[in-house]
């Protein structure tokens, strides 16, 4: 058996009130309890928690590691009332396996109940049966762990696993986005925007959103996976919540999705900004994008495509990258080729022209949209994701003499 | 409550940019205190405006009126934009090389926006500092744009003005201690000046 894992927990817990323990004493003890005692490895880990704990003098440490007060770790436990480094029991359908990320692991996926659901990991020395997707379990005196704030459940060589029936179906349960954390989640969101994906194995990335925020997805590439459609409601049941820099995001790969005939009314679906346009980025023109069906990625000058290579039959494009300023925030916009085209008057064709015939090439078409864009007050609407305007309209503004009037008032009205 | 827009900004670990603030140039021209924010070398440096608000950035709309070329080794222009209370003091230099090519190519007069960072001169220890403007963007535009300049400046200015009489915000207290022979009223009357300046 191996000891190492639960000799780390416990000395990482020591760590945090400041008290270094080689890990190795500590599988000592645990070894000696369980190996020559017979000691349940919960008890163990609780006993020699507490041994430690009054040897470093410190108080408060003896109540944690045991299996709860109430009845002993062979209770189930909702999934939702689970802390880190508890010994759990639980009774819990496999909803999801994924590929086991080394091969110290058997197994991994989501379980759920009720509550909710965890990501668990099996490791291949807990000899612990194979688990199938659908299938009711009772695993007793597994361990919740925390890595990252993700809580994941632990199945070892001490745990029990036995397939169980249990009647009823379960019916999970969504959240709206905000309330999404680290973990397993379900909502019910609108696919809002696809973007040009980076990395050869994702399938799709983009943002889902419902009433109450919005959030990235990502699919990775494996037999039996789809691409959502944009614009269209879905049903995402026990997706993985990840974070990154402060930020969210949904793993669908392991999530049952079921498209849903109605619609949402995303947040931050209407924005208006309307300000000066201080900067057009590099990038912004006449573009080229891969034409290989369901890639669209923007190609480099070389007509590279980062996942297809070489692509000489590129499509054309427009659009433009920038900022709009309205005095008190810098807003990042980006303008699709109809916004651009009708902001610019040079439409696709005739940036094509350009493009093929100018000896500046793509960069005319660049310099010539800046000169008539750049500098000039707007109002764009659209939608504000991660400090992006994606704009859906964009047009210039006017001057209105009411207005001008109305400043005139205030300004010479008594100071 | 700038102040509290950045501070979320870097907690997001996102990056907030610093917006283009509207001032005429009779406000500008009285800068005397500028800081830098945070000690390394990115923090952005800030000129405080007499109306009590930091500025790392300007947006302007006015008439070049005036563009040369300067320097033999280090080749810079330097410009004056006009607005309807005063003028600008421009300059593009050879470490930002487009926006110099950009004023290079503009044939004074001509109606220009301009993107850029307003900072303070000295000629010497003693003599009082300039304000100038060194420019990220420059473009021409028409009338019509400056108009509306003129108005969205106006607001922003009395908007301004209006904070200023109450607030207890650090840059407002700031500005009455190291401005404090400048009555924002001037200001307001700079602003219904310009106003009453277009389109008539
Ligand atoms: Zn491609």
């Amino acid at each position: 058996m191996d000891f190492s894992e639960t000799a780390d927990r416990i000395s990482r817990k020591f760590q945090k009130s400041g008290q270094t323990i080689d890990p190795k004493k500590i599988e000592g003890k645990l070894r000696r309890l369980i190996e020559e005692f017979g000691v349940q490895p919960s008890e163990a880990e609780r006993s020699v928690t507490n041994d430690l704990a009054k040897e470093f003098n410190i108080p408060q440490m003896g109540s944690g590691g045991g299996g709860g007060k109430s009845g002993g770790a062979t209770e189930p436990k909702k999934i939702a009332d689970m802390s880190p480094e508890e010994w759990v029991t639980l009774e819990g359908k496999v909803v999801a396996l994924s590929t086991p990320a080394s091969p110290a692991i058997a197994q991994s996926g989501i379980i759920a109940d009720d509550s909710g659901g965890i990501r668990f990991v099996a490791w291949a020395k807990s000899n612990a049966p194979a688990m199938t997707v659908d299938s009711w379990y009772h695993i007793e005196s597994a361990v919740v762990d925390e890595f990252k704030g993700v809580a994941s459940l632990k199945i070892h060589s001490g745990t029990t696993v036995k397939e169980c029936v249990t009647d009823g179906a379960l019916v999970p349960s969504t959240v709206p986005v905000v309330n999404l954390h680290p973990g397993v989640g379900s909502v019910r969101a609108k696919v809002i925007q696809e973007w040009d994906t980076t990395h050869e194995r994702m399938l799709q990335s983009g943002i889902l959103g419902d009433e109450t925020g919005t959030i990235k997805f990502v699919i990775w590439k494996e037999a039996g996976k789809e691409k959502l459609v944009v614009g269209s409601v879905y049903n995402i049941f026990y997706a993985m919540v990840d974070e990154y820099n402060g930020k969210l995001s949904l793993n669908l790969n392991t999530a049952t999705i079921m498209q849903d005939d109605g619609d949402i009314l995303v947040s931050g679906g209407n924005v208006a900004v309307r300000g000066a346009l201080v900067h057009i980025a590099p990038g912004s023109g006449i573009i080229k994008r891969c034409p290989v069906e369901g890639c669209n990625r923007a190609l480099s000058r070389q007509n590279y495509c980062p996942v297809h290579e070489i692509q000489p039959k590129f499509i054309y494009d427009l659009r433009i990258k920038g900022w709009l300023d309205d005095g008190e925030k810098t807003h990042n916009i980006l303008l699709q080729r109809d916004v651009v085209e009708s902001l610019t008057g040079i439409t696709l064709d005739a940036a094509k022209e350009i493009a093929e015939n100018n000896p500046l090439g793509m960069d005319e078409v660049f310099l010539q949209m800046r000169e008539k864009v750049l500098g000039r007050y707007v109002t764009c609407h659209g939608r504000e994701i991660d400090n992006r305007l994606l704009v859906n309209t964009c047009e210039r503004l006017t001057f209105e003499s009411g207005e001008h009037a109305a400043l005139l008032n205030r300004a010479g009205g008594a100071s | 409550m700038s102040t509290n827009a950045r501070e979320i900004g870097r907690k997001d670990g996102s990056f907030e940019r610093e917006p283009a603030r509207r001032v005429f140039a009779s406000e500008l021209r009285e800068c005397r205190y500028d800081f830098k924010e945070g000690t390394d070398e990115k923090s952005p440096t800030f000129v405080l405006l007499p109306t009590g608000e930091r500025c790392n950035r300007v947006f302007i709309v006015g008439t070049l009126t005036e563009k040369q070329r300067q320097g033999d080794q280090n080749i810079f222009y330097r410009g004056r934009v006009v607005d309807p209370t005063g003028t600008f003091f421009i300059m593009a230099g050879s470490y930002q090389p487009e926006a110099m090519q950009q004023l290079a190519k503009i044939e004074a007069p001509a109606f220009v926006a301009v993107i850029g960072k307003p900072g303070l001169y000295r000629k010497d220890e003693a003599s009082t500092p300039m304000v100038s403007v060194r420019v990220e963007s420059i473009n021409v535009v028409d009338k019509d744009t400056r108009d509306l300049w003129v108005l969205d400046t106006a607001a922003r200015t009395l908007d301004r003005i209006d904070i200023f009489k109450t607030s207890t915000e650090p840059d407002v207290i700031k500005a009455k201690e190291v401005y404090p022979s400048i009555d924002p009223a001037v200001f307001r009357r700079a602003a219904y000046d310009a106003l009453a300046q277009i389109k008539m």
